[in-house]
């Protein structure tokens, strides 16, 4: 094959990538702009309007649709994420320091952290909600399902950390420790400033997959119910453009994380470069 | 301060700043230290020369704490440290990467353990200005204060790994083949600085090196270590001149070592009866010994005069370094015999290959163990 080939083969892969991954995206958020509130959630667009932007402020006259019954559950489900994202990070980075060092047992310790994310979510909601009836214990979004969030999230930050403590240089500890340093103050001091990239990106990580996580929330929930929850409730009445135009809106706040994930992490890399720059000057 | 007024006991004067009593550490089983014994005086550089895998670096893990021995005992300023943690040992550390904190600047990383130690933390962040203005002024890196430390080049980040644990005035620095990560030139004239900078602070500086020139060149004493074990303790030209044992000599890189043994008046090597004269030392294992640079070549008709011993050897090739040329001849078992002549005492001489000659050198030159 030649050099041209290769290249118009590349091009296609990369073209059906592309809209594999990003056409569900666009086409919802083209649809989100459907005329309401006689539009429907389907193409051809009848008229390009904001109408359904506004119907979910309740900002449009009053209409035979309901508006989306998200407002508590969503307050709700960034609350479980930032509640997940503190706990699951704190424990995946302490675990991960502990495997630092090989224990007795640690290959056991190790599958029974990473089981939390390869068991089916379903069940495991199920076996909560079971658990919580047999010992009479209320099943609430900040205590049942929590847990499960906590569970499920908990390995992927691990995960991660173990990955960043791998390339982690422990003489430097080592080096404070010889300075007359305690191992505490060594890690708030030098370790923790240096795995805190890795810190951000379990924290994102844990805060993402809380706050869409739908299968083990099901169950374990109870009565009040979590964003992705309250959205699948209202796909069993009638589908209507105002969920296309939540998701544009909850999309444009996950890249806004995404920012300032990436905002933070190019400070440090760019206080260095600073340095650099004014020694040359 | 401190070193002007070590307790004197009854006009014995206290100087052994380390003692080491048969401190042992295995790995998996694996002896790597298999009692070490060793006293290091107060106000010294000392340079611990082992060959790789000796068991130098954990040695020097385990005075610094990083990891436990499994027996012995080790006395730091008179106070037994073992199972104590390094940060309450008051030892400084010199690693072979530097390890600096690569997210401080170069006064950041200078200041970091006056201002962070347990144990009287300087808070005053005028005095710690002070003291680390003083420390980059005396290792040379006046002018680098902001650079961050991943911005400047191996010689200067090892002045800030020294700097940062000279500031702090520990006792004793261990440091762990400090000039094994830089290139040549720089390498002999930081042998010069390490000196100079140890002298100025009085501390006591354990230098661990696989480099016997540079163990030879920096230490007022030198440790040589073998298979977890120090193998002799002396000055550097005593153990250039009387390696205690056949294993130390061939360390040293400058003899040629016959295997064999003591009968009467002649050493029974593998290349023939060599007639002895000089001194004889008990070290448990039978060996001959030569210096490269005793032997004499002469063509093979020569005669030996009565107090030398003589043998034959095809030359091999010879390598020039400038103040001498390094002779290779093969003896008669197939072994290399080195042979090394000083230029300022002759012009170099052309051997020819595969030729055969006459090595000579003076009875007594040799040195025998038994």
């Amino acid at each position: 094959m030649n050099a041209s080939g290769i290249k118009l083969g590349l091009g296609l892969y990369t073209t059906l990538f592309i809209v594999f991954l990003y056409g569900p995206l666009a086409v919802l958020a083209i649809l989100s702009f459907q005329t309401g509130p006689e539009g429907g959630p389907q193409f051809p667009i009848i008229e390009w309007s904001t109408y359904w932007y506004k119907h979910l402020f309740g900002l449009t006259p009053p209409s035979r649709i309901a508006p989306l019954p998200i407002e508590q559950a969503l307050v709700r489900s960034l609350a479980l994420a930032v509640m997940t994202m503190i706990v699951s990070t704190v424990l995946g980075v302490t675990a991960a320091q502990a495997f630092r060092k090989r224990f007795r047992g640690s290959g056991v310790v190790f599958y029974l952290i990473v089981l939390g994310m390869m068991v089916p979510g379903v069940l495991v909601g199920l076996g909560m909600a079971l658990v919580a009836n047999t010992l009479g214990v209320d099943r609430h979004w900040w205590g049942t399902a929590f847990v499960l969030h906590v569970v499920y999230t908990f390995p992927f930050a691990f995960l991660v950390m173990l990955a960043i403590f791998n390339r982690f240089d422990p003489s430097v500890e080592e080096a404070a420790w010889s300075l007359g340093v305690t191992p505490a103050r060594t890690f708030r001091k030098i370790t923790f400033p240096l795995i805190f990239p890795g810190v951000l990106s379990a924290m994102l990580f844990a805060f993402t997959l809380s706050y869409d996580e739908f299968s083990r929330t099901l169950f374990a929930s109870g009565r009040d119910l979590t964003l992705p929850l309250a959205i699948y409730g209202t796909f069993s009445v009638e589908v209507h453009p105002n969920v296309f135009a939540f998701g544009v809106l909850t999309t444009l706040f996950s890249f806004a994380l995404l920012g300032t994930y990436a905002v933070l992490m190019g400070l440090s890399v760019r206080r260095a470069k600073r340095m650099a720059i004014q020694e040359e000057a | 301060m401190r070193r002007g007024s070590w307790p004197e006991l009854v006009g014995t004067k206290v100087s052994a700043v380390l003692q080491l009593k048969n401190v042992h550490k295995a790995f998996a089983g694996v002896p790597a230290l298999a009692g070490v014994d060793a006293a290091l005086m107060d106000n010294s550089y000392v340079s611990l020369l082992g060959p790789s895998g000796s068991g130098k670096t954990t040695l020097l893990r385990v005075i610094a704490g990083f990891e436990q021995p499994d027996g012995g005992e080790i006395l730091f300023a008179g106070r037994r440290i073992d199972g104590v943690p390094p940060h309450e040992r008051g030892i400084g550390f010199v690693f072979q990467n530097f390890a600096l904190f690569p997210h401080l600047s170069v006064a950041q990383n200078i200041a970091f353990g006056l201002e962070n130690r347990a144990v009287a933390p300087v808070t005053d962040a005028k005095a710690v200005a002070a003291r680390v203005r003083d420390m980059i002024g005396l290792v040379g890196l006046t002018g680098l204060e902001d650079r961050a430390v991943t911005q400047i080049s191996g010689g200067q980040k090892q002045r800030v790994a020294l700097a940062r644990t000279l500031v702090t005035e520990p006792s004793m620095v261990l440091l762990d083949e400090p000039l094994g990560a830089l290139d040549a030139n720089l390498r002999t004239r930081m042998r010069g600085e390490l000196r100079t900078i140890r002298e100025r602070c009085g501390v006591t500086f354990l230098h661990v090196t696989g480099s016997e020139s540079e163990a030879l060149a920096m230490g007022d004493t030198v440790l040589v270590l073998d298979r977890g074990r120090i193998a002799q303790a002396t000055d550097a030209g005593t153990l250039y001149s009387r390696p205690a044992s056949a294993d130390v000599a061939r360390f040293l890189n400058c003899y040629n070592i016959f295997s064999g043994a003591v009968s009467g008046d002649v050493f029974e090597s593998p290349v023939g009866r060599l007639a002895l004269g000089g001194v004889r030392q008990a070290s448990g294992r039978p060996a001959y010994a030569i210096r490269y640079d005793r032997v004499a070549i002469r063509p093979r008709d020569a005669a030996a005069a009565g107090d030398e011993v003589r043998i034959e050897a095809s030359f091999v090739a010879s390598e020039y370094s400038g103040a001498a040329i390094n002779s290779f001849f093969t003896l008669d078992d197939g072994r290399v015999f080195e042979v090394e002549t000083h230029l300022s005492h002759a012009a170099p001489e052309a051997f020819e290959e595969k030729a055969r000659y006459a090595l000579v050198w003076k009875r007594e030159d040799a040195l025998v163990f038994v």
